[in-house]
This record gives structure tokens, C-alpha cells and sequence, in this order.
């Protein structure tokens, strides 16, 4: 149980021109589940190797509990980490990977014996103990892994990824694992994830990184709502939010989105913050499930209309997506709209949006316009 | 309706284009043995015969043109329980295979772990020292005898520098370090190569698995003991097997640095056949083909126990 | 502070590497330095390096000293044998890999074996038989045998690579109306190339510096191998270091220029037998 707090974190590697990673700063509190989200190669990875210690840091520090840790060696820190690969010894058995650790610190051979079958029995490994990991299953490894972590009541664990190997089936029920072992044993927990599906159901908060540095750090509904640019928008959701160029217009004292040959009302957002953009190019975002064919009720007194026409239409069963085209520029929208709809390829389709939901961004900078100043 | 016969160079490219049969992995038996023929022949007619041949001079007496006198278990009987000589090249021999085994695959293995350790011009290293692998058994022994001479060897300017006149010998021509000398020697050459293939084994290993062992509180250390040396374990005991393989058939090092003296101390089995073949006073090729084929039959026991024994019953997989 | 304590801790290994490095590559140097002194000038101080290059002693053993000639029959035999190696291994292995034939496992069985007979067990009757065939003391004789010697290993590396090649190409192949000879020549030997290189570079190596068989099976000297070449020189002028160094060196060039162009696929090639 410990916080970890990271100041001006960056990794540049001998030979290569950017930065790995850029100034990322980042305070985990005590018990917390943390995180990291990003595409391939945005520096995640790097981040964790580094508060691990198994990568040499270049600038910045690490500090857990306080203390910083640069100069501290990966063994000492108290830290334990499950690898994407598992990373289980291969030559032993399930058993002495889970005591390794621990009979590598000495620690009393019926300790040991207690705490692995204590750690066996919580994860059903029990009858594997005498297996080596060839001999397991994909999700068996990941649970002895994850075994192996949990063993050494460490202050802190990391995750690399851990789900990524497994199918889709098993990777739903060991997340809802994980979530619960992590729940029980309240340790502070750093997870590093290209998935946003896991970083919505798992983490306490989020922490979106893109091309070596933090864009933003919230709770996942928080960062869902309010993405802080383009990026975050795009990223989270899915299908992913459409963004769509439009030009702000003033019409009396009030501003409107004009796109697709529909000006659309504002109203999540006071006109200080708009003035600098008037008359001028704004990127809009709209997040497929607040386009309807039919609004419910709530949302209807409120809704807008646009003219669109079908393109595509893929009915996934529970839902269906509809790519439309909007306007005389044919700009491509998805909207998600019920099972039910009756919509088919090429015909015109009015589809209502809800202007309470719209988000602005700057078209240069692509960071969300605030809705206060 | 009878076709016209083709004519016969017509038939033959036919006959050896073959049909194109459908299934990729079957071909005509005519394609199979062309392909074969070649090689077969060859090895028949070079190995497997000669093989044959050697079995059958075991249990006779092949004088001069080609006498051949049939004496049954004669020479086998003879050559265990009379030849002195053979015993002591057996001896000598197993000495410098399990010693020079055991030094060349834990110096390779020792060397590699130098160059793994990230050391600066590791890259030209490497090639160094590979290079006395690719020198001729010739070169090797030549300049080996040269550096073991007693008056301006540098072995023993060397130990002069150093203080140590006293453990200057006459390496090759003193019978109990002649042996020791020629271990080194074969040593110098062959180190390089273990150590290639271990540091090719070394990269292979799986990053993550050395990361896990740091977080679990191992030193450099502990990591090689507990998690690097288990883990190529496999690549162990093939380097094992080939170097005791090599070893025991060795010929050529010996017979240049010494030919088997001084007094027999570095006589190998391998020069012995060669010198009851070629270098005594009666011609028989009978009994050295039978001490052929008797070391054939020891190197198959000696290789069959240290595999049974060495081999891991279940794989290493990663 | 730290960081020095962390290279007072390398010394001792990189003193290890320092001088291990003298140890493996100094010995050539050495020969390399002899080769260009004359004999009397290495016993006055046998490890200084060269006040004159004396590059006449090349010419003189190439010529004198029959060095061109062994020079050349190692040249003839060797490339001769690995030529008909690589073909001739080349084709059973494809043969072994693409096909299935009822005794293709007792076959691969038969060739395979044939890398762990000793020397022993072949050299006398290979005497015999050869004498038998008038082949004894002649250059053709020694590349059937160093054929014979270097099939089984070439086998076993080529059938390794060919085998892993995708059946597919070959599928496809079919297909497309090639036959079973196109197959191997445009297909197999093309993709194959990086395993026939490093047997090719293995053998080659191998052979060049071959003894044992050579100095059996040969006795004129005009048609002495190199390896035969220097012992025989040795055997009649002890005392000529500086000529027996220049004669080493003869041997060597060629595999050191190889080496120093090619040193990946070298070390590639002889050690692959071994890699599993």
C-alpha cells in the first residue's frame, strides 16, 4: 500500500531522435487503480519499465511512498509486475514460481508453503502446483503470474498489458478476476493497457497518453465526458466519436455551428469562451450514440435536425450503426441508432442530435474549447 | 487405336520430366530415386561400404596384396587383453575428451557471458575470437609447438616475466605435461566456438523472464544460477555431446604437435590406428580396423549414457 | 562517486577481455609478422615485428618451395568437392523434404548417422578401396571421398531449412505446371540460397584445412594438398620457421580474406551444424 507519485518522467533512448517519453508527471494515490492508456509506441510501456526500474531513467524522478527511487535497484523497491509474456520461468514448477520470489528473500520455508497455497487456492491454481507453465493454458499462466505478484504482498503492482494475450472470451472474465483481486487486496495498482474497454471497467482513474506525453489524467466517465482534445475524443468511445469541420457564426447574441447545412445551437457553452472563434473554423464533435433516429422523450424537446442520407447500414445484432452522409460535402457521420430501425442503404434519413452533447475543439491545437473561461 | 511410338530421346526427357501429379508431396518413384541417386551412390559406395569393409578386415589379417586370412575374434581378444599401448591411448583419450569437454563448454559458456554483460566493442570481440576456429589443425599445431618450445616458446618467456622460472617446462617433450599441453591447445581453438552458439543462445532468452528474476531479488549472481544457466540447459548438453563426439575421434592436433610421444603419453587412439596401419613393421590392416570398430562401439555406449543421463525429461519451452 | 565504483567493479572483467583478445588473435599476428622475416632475423628475436618486409619469401615458397602447387590442388579439390556436395546434398534433401515416400524415414535414418561415424572406421578400407580402384594418389579420389565425408552434414542442414520453407510455394508450383526438376532448380535452390551458403561456407572451410584423409590417401607431392604441403616442408626444414610461417600464412590468407569480408556468414555457417 503505498502512493507513487512521478515528476517530469522522461526516457530518451541511445541512438533514437524523440523522446520515448516527455516530462510525464502522474500522482497514484494509496489503493488507487491506476490507468495508463494509449496507442502502440505512445511511451506507456516505458513508463512502467521505469517505475519498475528495469529501464534507466534519463530525467525526472520516481517516488514511492515519498521516497524517491531512481537510484534504488528494481529488487528493493517493494514493486511487483506482471509481464504481457507471463513471464513465468519455464524450467520450474508452479509452485516454485510462486515461492521464488520469496525464497529469494529469505523468507521462512512454511511461510512460503502458507502464503503460495493460500494465493493457489484464491486464484484455483491448486491443482497445477506440480505443472510447469508449458504444460498450462494461456489463462492458467496469466493466473499464475498474476499469483506470483500477489505472493510477495508487494506495496505496489504493475501491469504490462496482461490481458492482450488471451482470447476474447477469457479476457472478459479475467478482468472482472482482476478487478475483484485487486478490490480485496486494496494494493496500489499501475495498469497498462491500449485497451480502452479495460481502462473504462478498471481503473479508478485514467491517464491517456499519446506520443510520449500525458494529454489526460480523470475518472473514466469524466474523461469520457470531456475528452481534453481531439485525440482523447477519438479514442475513447466506440464507434469513436465524429469530428467534423463546421464554421462558427454569430447570430444575434448567440453563437451557432454552422455544418452540413444546419446551424446548431450551442448551449453547453457561454459565449466568452466561443468569441475568439467567431467567424472562424471550430472542429465538432458528436459521439454516435447522441445521433437518433428516434430520440426518447428526454432528449427530444432539445434535438435538431439534420438531413442525411444511408450509406451503409451494419446491424450488429444488439444495435445497429448507420455511416451516413450529411450536407452538400457529403461529410460522413456514424450514428447509433436501435435494432429496430427500418433505415436501408441510399435512403434519406433525418437524424435528430442533441446539441447538449456536442463538443468543440480548437481546429489547430485540436484541445477541447472550455466550457467556462 | 495405336499411337505411333515416340522416339527414344523424346521418351526419355518425358521419361525424366515426369508426370505432374497433382499432389505436390508425391512424386513418381523415377523423380525420388533421381533426386536420391547422386547422394546415395555416393554414401553407398563411400561410407557405407568402407564401413562394411572395416568390420569385415576386423576379424581378419590383411598382409601385403591384399592376404587376407580369416582369424575371427583374434585381434579384439588380443587388443584387450594384450595391448598395453591400446589401454593407455584409451586412457589418454578419455582424459582429453572429459577434461577438454568440460573446459570447452564452460569456457564458452563463460565467455559468452563476458560479451552478453554489454562490454564495449563487444561486436569486435566476437569476431576475434572465433577466429582460431577457422584455422587449419596444421596452423594451430605448428604455432602451438612453436610457442610450447622450451628455449624461445613465449609460454615460457611468459612465466619468466612473470617471476616463475620454476614451472618452465619442456611441455611437449616432458610425458606428464605433453597431454595438458595439447588440451590447451585444442582448447585455444575451439573456445570460440561454444561461445558463438551460447551467446546466440544468451540473446534468445526472453527478456521479460530476466525482468521477473530482477523483481525477485536477484543479483547477477543468483540470476545466472537459478534462471540463465537452467534455461540453456538444452543448449548445454548438445555442446556436451558434440564436443565429446569431436573429441574422442581427435587425430590431427595430436599427430602434429607430437604423434603420440613422448613415451606414448599423448597417444590417442586415433594415432594409434593410423600408426598400426601405416607406421609398423609388419603390414596388417586387420587389427587396427579392429580397434576402429571396437572405439566406434565405445563412443556409441559413452554417447548413449551421457544423453540418457543429461537429457531433461520434459521440455523447456518458451 | 557511484559511477566509478561501477567501473572498479568491470576492471577485472574487462582486463579478462583485454587479455583473452591478445590470447586468440595474437598467435596469427605472430605467424602474420614471421611470414615477412627471414629465418635468422626471427632467432635473433622471435616476437619483434618486421624491419623489412621481405615479400620475396611469398614468391619463393609459391614457387621454390612447390607452395603454388599445393596451393592449387587445394584449390581444385576443395571447390570441386563443395560444388558437388552442395548439389548433390542439395537434391537429396529437397528430395527428404518435399516428399513422402514409403522409406524416406530410413533413408534420412541411413544419411544422418553418417555425421557421428569416426574417422577411424572409414580411413583404412577408403585406403583399399581406393587402391582397388586405381583412384589411390589422385586428386579425383579425394573429392569423392571429401564428398562422401561432407554429405551427411550438409544433408542434415539443408533438409532442416527446406523443410520449413511453405508448402504452398510448392503447391502453387504444381499448379502451375511445373515439374519435380523446375521445382528443385527454381524454387528450391533460389529460396534456399542462405543454407546453401553457410554449408557451402562450412564445408569449404572444413576441407581446406583437411589432414587426416589427405595425407592417407595422397603421397606424390605434386599432388599434396596444403595442410599435406607444410607438414611435408616441416618434415625437412624444422629449423625454417621463417619459412614455414610464410607457408602458414600461404594456408590462411584465403580463409582470413573470407572471413574478414564475410565474418556473419562465416561464423553463421560453422556453427551450424550445432545450433539446433
Amino acid at each position: 500500500m503505498a502512493t507513487v507519485t512521478i515528476d517530469g518522467l522522461s526516457k530518451r533512448y541511445a541512438g533514437g531522435g524523440e523522446p520515448a517519453v516527455k516530462a510525464v508527471s502522474l500522482a497514484v494515490a494509496d489503493g488507487e487503480f491506476m490507468v495508463l492508456l494509449g496507442p502502440s509506441g505512445c511511451g506507456k510501456s516505458s513508463v512502467l519499465r521505469m517505475i519498475a526500474g528495469l529501464e534507466p531513467i534519463t530525467a525526472g524522478t520516481v517516488a514511492i511512498d515519498g521516497r524517491p527511487v531512481n537510484h534504488v535497484p528494481a529488487k528493493d523497491r517493494d514493486i511487483a509486475m506482471v509481464f504481457q509474456s507471463y513471464a513465468l520461468y519455464p524450467h520450474m514448477t508452479v509452485h516454485a514460481n510462486l515461492a521464488f520470489g520469496l525464497r529469494r528473500r529469505s523468507v521462512p520455508g512454511d511461510e512460503i508453503d502458507r502464503r503460495v497455497r493460500g494465493v493457489a487456492e484464491k486464484l484455483g491454481l491448486t491443482p497445477f502446483l506440480a505443472r510447469k507453465p508449458h504444460a498450462l493454458s494461456g489463462g492458467q499462466r496469466q493466473r499464475v503470474a498474476l499469483g506470483r505478484a500477489i505472493v510477495r504482498d508487494p506495496k505496489v503492482f504493475l501491469f504490462d498489458e496482461p490481458l492482450s494475450n488471451l482470447d476474447a472470451a477469457l479476457r472478459v472474465s479475467t478482468r472482472n478476476e482482476l478487478i475483484k483481486q485487486q478490490h480485496e487486496l486494496g494494493t496500489t495498482t499501475i495498469y497498462v493497457t491500449h485497451d480502452q474497454v479495460e481502462a473504462m471497467t478498471m481503473g479508478d482513474r485514467i491517464c491517456i497518453m499519446n506520443k510520449g506525453e500525458v494529454v489526460q489524467i480523470g475518472k473514466p466517465l469524466e474523461v469520457y465526458r470531456s475528452p481534453a482534445d481531439a485525440f482523447v475524443a477519438r479514442f475513447l468511445g466506440n464507434p469513436p466519436m465524429n469530428l467534423l469541420p463546421a464554421r462558427l457564426e454569430q447570430i444575434g447574441d448567440r453563437a451557432v455551428a454552422r455544418f452540413a447545412d444546419v446551424a446548431v445551437e450551442l448551449p453547453g457553452y457561454p459565449m466568452p469562451a466561443l468569441t475568439p472563434y467567431l467567424g472562424g473554423a471550430v472542429t465538432l464533435g458528436i459521439r454516435p450514440e447522441d445521433l437518433y433516429e428516434t430520440p426518447p422523450p428526454a432528449v427530444a424537446p432539445r434535438t435538431q435536425q439534420i438531413a442525411t442520407r444511408v450509406l451503409a447500414v451494419e446491424p450488429l445484432g444488439a444495435e445497429t450503426l448507420l455511416m451516413l452522409a450529411t450536407g452538400s460535402s457529403d461529410q460522413e457521420i456514424i450514428a447509433r441508432v436501435g435494432r429496430d430501425t427500418g433505415l436501408r442503404m441510399g435512403d434519406a434519413a433525418s437524424i435528430a442530435l442533441d446539441p447538449n452533447a456536442l463538443h468543440l475543439f480548437d481546429p489547430t491545437t485540436t484541445k477541447a474549447i472550455a466550457r467556462t473561461t | 487405336m495405336a499411337e505411333p511410338a515416340a522416339p527414344p530421346r523424346a521418351r526419355i526427357v518425358a521419361w525424366l520430366k515426369g508426370d505432374s501429379v497433382a499432389d505436390a508431396r508425391q512424386a513418381p518413384a523415377r523423380t525420388i530415386l533421381l533426386f536420391l541417386a547422386p547422394a546415395l551412390v555416393v554414401y553407398a559406395g563411400f561410407t557405407i561400404y568402407p564401413v562394411l569393409r572395416t568390420f569385415y578386415n576386423s576379424v581378419h589379417t590383411i598382409g601385403p596384396h591384399n592376404l587376407q586370412t580369416f582369424v575371427g575374434l583374434d585381434n579384439f581378444v588380443a587388443l584387450v587383453t594384450q595391448d598395453r599401448v591400446f589401454w593407455k591411448a584409451v586412457a589418454n583419450t578419455t582424459i582429453f575428451t572429459v577434461v577438454g569437454t568440460v573446459a570447452d563448454v564452460l569456457g564458452g559458456l563463460l565467455l559468452a557471458l563476458c560479451l552478453f554483460a554489454k562490454v564495449p566493442l563487444a561486436r569486435a570481440m566476437r569476431v576475434i575470437w572465433f577466429t582460431p576456429v577457422l584455422m587449419s589443425y596444421v596452423i594451430v599445431g605448428i604455432i602451438w609447438v612453436w610457442l610450447y618450445d622450451y628455449d624461445w616458446g613465449l609460454v615460457n618467456l611468459v612465466l619468466g616475466w612473470l617471476g616463475l622460472e620454476s614451472l618452465q617446462h619442456s611441455w611437449l617433450g616432458d610425458p606428464a605435461t605433453a597431454l595438458w599441453a595439447v588440451v590447451v591447445t585444442h582448447l585455444w581453438k575451439w573456445l570460440g566456438f561454444n561461445m558463438i552458439i551460447f551467446l546466440a543462445a544468451l540473446h534468445a532468452l526472453p527478456e521479460e523472464v530476466l525482468g521477473a528474476a530482477e523483481l525477485d531479488n536477484c543479483g547477477w549472481f543468483a540470476k545466472l544460477v537459478y534462471i540463465i544457466i537452467p534455461m540453456l540447459r538444452p543448449t548445454v548438453v548438445n555442446l556436451l555431446v558434440l564436443s565429446f563426439i569431436g573429441k574422442m575421434m581427435m587425430f590431427d592436433l595430436v599427430w602434429i604437435m607430437t604423434a603420440g610421444g613422448p613415451l606414448w603419453s599423448t597417444e590417442t587412439v586415433s594415432t594409434y590406428v593410423y600408426k598400426r596401419a601405416f607406421n609398423w613393421n609388419t603390414f596388417d590392416l586387420g587389427y587396427p580396423s579392429a580397434i576402429a570398430v571396437l572405439w566406434f562401439f565405445m563412443i556409441l555406449l559413452f554417447v548413449t549414457l551421457m544423453t540418457r543421463l543429461l537429457r531433461q525429461r520434459d521440455r523447456v519451452e518458451f | 562517486m557511484r559511477l566509478w565504483l561501477n567501473h572498479l567493479r568491470r576492471t577485472p572483467l574487462l582486463l579478462f577481455l583485454v587479455v583473452y583478445t591478445i590470447v586468440s588473435g595474437g598467435p596469427f599476428l605472430w605467424v602474420m609478422s614471421m611470414s615477412l622475416r627471414t629465418t635468422p632475423e626471427i632467432f635473433d628475436d622471435p616476437y619483434a615485428l618486421p624491419v623489412r618486409l621481405h615479400w620475396e619469401k611469398f614468391a619463393n615458397a609459391w614457387t621454390n618451395s612447390n607452395y603454388g602447387t599445393y596451393f592449387w590442388n587445394s584449390l581444385i579439390v576443395v571447390v570441386t568437392a563443395v560444388a558437388l556436395v552442395t548439389l548433390i546434398g542439395a537434391m537429396a534433401a529437397h528430395c527428404l523434404a518435399r516428399y513422402r515416400f514409403r522409406g524416406s524415414r530410413m533413408v534420412r535414418f541411413v544419411i544422418l548417422s553418417g555425421m557421428i561415424l569416426p574417422p577411424q572406421l572409414l580411413i583404412l578400407s577408403l585406403f583399399q578401396i581406393l587402391l582397388d580402384y586405381g583412384l589411390y594418389n589422385s586428386l579425383a579420389g579425394l573429392i569423392i571421398v571429401y564428398v562422401a565425408t561432407q554429405l551427411a552434414m550438409t544433408v542434415y542442414i539443408l533438409e532442416g531449412f527446406f523443410a520449413q520453407l511453405p508448402q504452398d510455394l510448392f503447391d502453387a508450383a504444381r499448379m502451375d505446371g511445373y515439374a519435380d526438376f523446375e521445382i528443385f532448380w527454381r524454387i528450391t535452390l533460389p529460396i534456399g540460397l542462405p543454407a546453401i551458403f553457410t554449408t557451402v561456407t562450412l564445408n569449404f572451410i572444413l576441407l581446406w584445412n583437411e589432414y587426416l584423409y589427405a595425407v592417407v590417401l595422397l603421397t606424390d607431392d605434386e599432388k599434396r594438398t596444403l595442410p599435406l604441403g607444410i607438414m611435408h616442408f616441416m618434415g625437412g626444414h624444422q629449423l625454417d620457421v621463417g619459412m614455414i610461417a610464410t607457408g602458414l600464412m600461404i594456408a590462411i590468407a584465403p580463409v582470413i580474406l573470407l572471413y574478414a569480408l564475410f565474418s556473419e556468414t562465416m561464423i553463421k555457417g560453422m556453427t551450424a551444424g550445432a545450433v539446433r
